[in-house]
C-alpha cells in the first residue's frame, strides 16, 4: 500500500529520510514537474494558437495533436551547444541558472503532494515555501547582470521591480489565509478546510484572487510578463543563454508558477479533499494544480502585456489595499475553522 | 514610476470585471472554434483560373518575330544570337518579370504561354537570366513538374457566417465532392 514504508523497510533507512528525499524527487517534485512542464507547455502554445485561430502543434506525433513537441524540442536544446559569450561573466552566467532552479526545486520537500506525501512537515511551512520561491529573483538579478548585455540588465532591472511589487502582495494574501486558518502548516490548513468542509477559495474569495493574480506577476505569466518581454527585450535576463542553461532558466518560471498552485490547491481549493487515501488525494491535488496551471496559461491569450508603471501603481494602489480588506475577512470569517 | 494616468484609467470605470470576465469568455469561445489556417504542408493552395506564373518557352514554335521582346514592359526578354541558327530568339530574365503576361498574347505562334507556377527557387542571380535554349529546357521542366500529381488541393473561400473555409478543388479548379480535410 504505501510505497515509501515499503522502500524504507527494505532499504533499512528510517521513514522520514525515505520520504524527504522520494518527494522532491518524484512527487510532488522533479519528476512529476518534467511530467507537467511537458504537459503545460504543449497545452499553453495549443491553447493560444486555438484562441487565435491557428493549429499549434502537430508534426511532432499527429495523433496526440502534437503533444510531444515539447519534449521534442527539448531533446535539441539538450544537444545544443553551451554559448559563454566572451563579456560575460563566466561563473555567475552557469551557475546562477542551476542555482535558481535548485532553490525552487528545494521548496518540494515542503509542499505535500497529498495526504502524508511531503518531504517535512513544519509549523512553518507555507512561509518557508514562500521564502524559497521569493529567493529566486536575486539569482534572475545575478543572471541579467552576468549576461553583460543590455537586454538582460534591463529585464533584470524589472525582474527587481516586479519582485519587490508582486511579492508584497503575494505574502499578505497568504499571511491573510494563514490568519484565517490559524496555522502555516499545509497539512492543518487542508484539514482545517476538510473539517469545516468550506474551502478557502469561498471563505476568502478576495485572498484567493490576490493570491492568483501575484502568482501571475512572480512568475512572469502574461499580463506582466514584464521581465520576459520578448517583443521589447528579447527574452529579458535569459537572453544570453543557450542550451540547457535556457531550458533550466525556462523552467524556473514554470518551476515557480508549479509550487505556487500547489500552494494555492493547498491554502484555497482544500488540497487533497475529498479523498484521505494516499493514492486518491494525490491525484486530486495534482489534478486541481494542473486545472490551475491551465487557467493561468489560458490568460496568455486573453491579455496583453502592462507597462511597467501601469503593473506597479495597480499592485500598490489597488491590490495591496485590498490585501487589507482580506485580513478584514479573514477577522471576520476565522470562527468557522476554529478547531 | 509616475504611472497614474494609466493607474487612472482603470480605476472606477463602470463594468471593469465586465470586460475581463467577457473578454475571457471571448477567448474561451474561440477556443472551441475550428482552426482557419491552411494546412499547408498537406495541402496546396488551388491556383484561380487565369493565374500568371513564370512564362514558358517551346522554341521549335517561335518564328523568332521579337515581338515578344518589344512589348515586354519590364525588359524581361531580350532576343539572343544562338549559334547555329540565322534568327534571334528570345531570352528570360525571370527576376525582371512581373508576370503581366504581354509577351504571351503577342506572340503570334504561341511559343509563350503561362505556368501556374511562380514560387521558384533559384542557385544564384545569373541563373535567373537564361538565354533561349536555357529557357526552353528549363520551360520543359516547369512543365512536367506542373503535370506531375502533387499535394491535394484547397481553395479558399469566405463564408459570410463561418469565415475563411476551404474546399477540395482537383486540378482544374473544379470542386471535389464528400472528401473533407482532416480533422485537427
Ligand atoms: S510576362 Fe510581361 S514582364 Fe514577363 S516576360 Fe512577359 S511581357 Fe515581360
Ligand atoms: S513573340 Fe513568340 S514567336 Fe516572336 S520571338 Fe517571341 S517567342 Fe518567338
Amino acid at each position: 500500500m504505501d510505497p515509501i514504508a515499503w522502500l524504507s523497510g527494505s532499504l533499512g533507512v528510517p521513514y522520514w529520510a525515505v520520504r524527504a528525499v522520494a518527494a522532491p524527487l518524484v512527487y510532488p517534485g522533479l519528476a512529476a514537474f518534467m511530467v507537467v512542464a511537458l504537459f503545460i507547455i504543449w497545452a499553453e502554445r495549443k491553447i493560444a494558437a486555438r484562441v487565435q485561430m491557428r493549429v499549434g502543434p502537430l508534426y511532432v506525433s499527429r495523433r496526440l495533436g502534437g503533444a510531444l513537441q515539447v519534449l521534442a524540442d527539448g531533446v535539441r536544446i539538450a544537444f545544443q551547444e553551451i554559448i559563454i559569450p566572451v563579456g560575460v561573466e563566466k561563473w555567475s552566467f552557469v551557475l546562477s541558472p542551476i542555482l535558481a532552479f535548485t532553490v525552487v526545486s528545494l521548496a518540494f520537500t515542503m509542499v505535500p503532494g497529498g495526504p502524508g506525501i511531503y518531504g517535512f512537515r513544519s509549523s512553518l511551512s507555507l512561509l518557508a515555501t514562500y521564502a524559497i520561491v521569493t529567493l529566486t529573483p536575486i539569482l534572475v538579478i545575478v543572471m541579467g547582470w552576468a549576461s553583460n548585455n543590455k537586454f538582460s540588465y534591463i529585464g533584470a532591472g524589472r525582474e527587481a521591480l516586479v519582485s519587490i511589487t508582486g511579492e508584497a502582495t503575494l505574502l499578505a494574501s497568504l499571511l491573510a489565509a494563514a490568519m484565517m486558518y490559524g496555522s502555516m502548516d499545509f497539512v492543518e490548513i487542508v484539514e482545517a478546510q476538510m473539517r469545516s468542509h468550506v474551502p478557502g477559495l469561498v471563505a476568502n474569495p478576495v485572498a484567493a484572487l490576490l493570491f492568483f493574480i501575484a502568482a501571475l506577476l512572480v512568475t512572469d505569466r502574461l499580463p506582466f510578463d514584464l521581465v520576459l518581454g520578448e517583443q521589447e527585450i528579447v527574452q529579458g535576463p535569459y537572453t544570453e543563454y543557450t542550451g540547457l542553461l535556457f531550458a533550466l532558466s525556462m523552467a524556473l518560471g514554470y518551476a515557480k508558477l508549479y509550487v505556487l498552485m500547489l500552494v494555492f490547491t493547498h491554502v484555497f481549493l482544500a488540497g487533497w479533499a475529498p479523498f484521505t487515501s494516499p493514492l486518491l488525494g494525490s491525484i486530486a491535488v495534482f489534478a486541481k494544480t494542473l486545472l490551475l496551471m491551465l487557467v493561468a496559461v489560458f490568460l496568455r491569450s486573453v491579455y496583453g502585456r502592462m507597462r511597467l508603471d501601469q503593473v506597479a501603481s495597480m499592485f500598490w494602489s489597488k491590490l495591496f489595499p485590498l490585501a487589507l480588506v482580506a485580513f478584514v475577512v479573514s477577522a471576520l470569517i476565522h470562527p468557522i475553522y476554529a478547531p | 514610476m509616475a504611472g497614474s494616468a494609466g493607474g487612472d484609467r482603470h480605476r472606477s470605470r463602470p463594468g471593469l470585471v465586465r470586460a475581463h470576465l467577457e473578454a475571457i469568455a471571448t477567448a474561451a469561445r474561440r477556443l472551441l472554434e475550428p482552426p482557419m489556417t491552411m494546412p499547408i504542408p498537406d495541402y496546396g493552395d488551388a491556383r484561380v483560373p487565369g493565374y500568371r506564373g513564370v512564362v514558358l518557352f517551346d522554341y521549335d514554335k517561335c518564328i523568332g518575330c521579337s515581338l515578344c521582346a518589344q512589348i515586354c514592359p519590364a525588359r524581361a526578354i531580350k532576343m539572343y544570337r544562338v549559334p547555329g541558327d540565322k534568327r534571334l530568339r528570345p531570352g528570360y530574365n525571370v527576376g525582371r518579370c512581373i508576370f503581366c503576361g504581354l509577351c504571351t498574347d503577342i506572340c503570334p505562334t504561341d511559343a509563350l504561354s503561362e505556368s501556374i507556377v511562380h514560387d521558384r527557387v533559384y542557385d544564384d542571380v545569373p541563373s535567373m537570366d537564361m538565354d533561349p535554349v536555357d529557357w526552353a529546357v528549363w520551360s520543359r521542366r516547369v512543365l512536367e513538374e506542373e503535370r506531375k500529381p502533387g499535394r491535394p488541393l484547397l481553395r479558399a473561400r469566405v463564408d459570410p457566417e463561418r469565415g475563411l473555409v476551404y474546399e477540395r478543388v482537383d486540378a482544374e479548379g473544379g470542386p471535389v465532392a464528400e472528401e473533407k480535410g482532416e480533422e485537427r
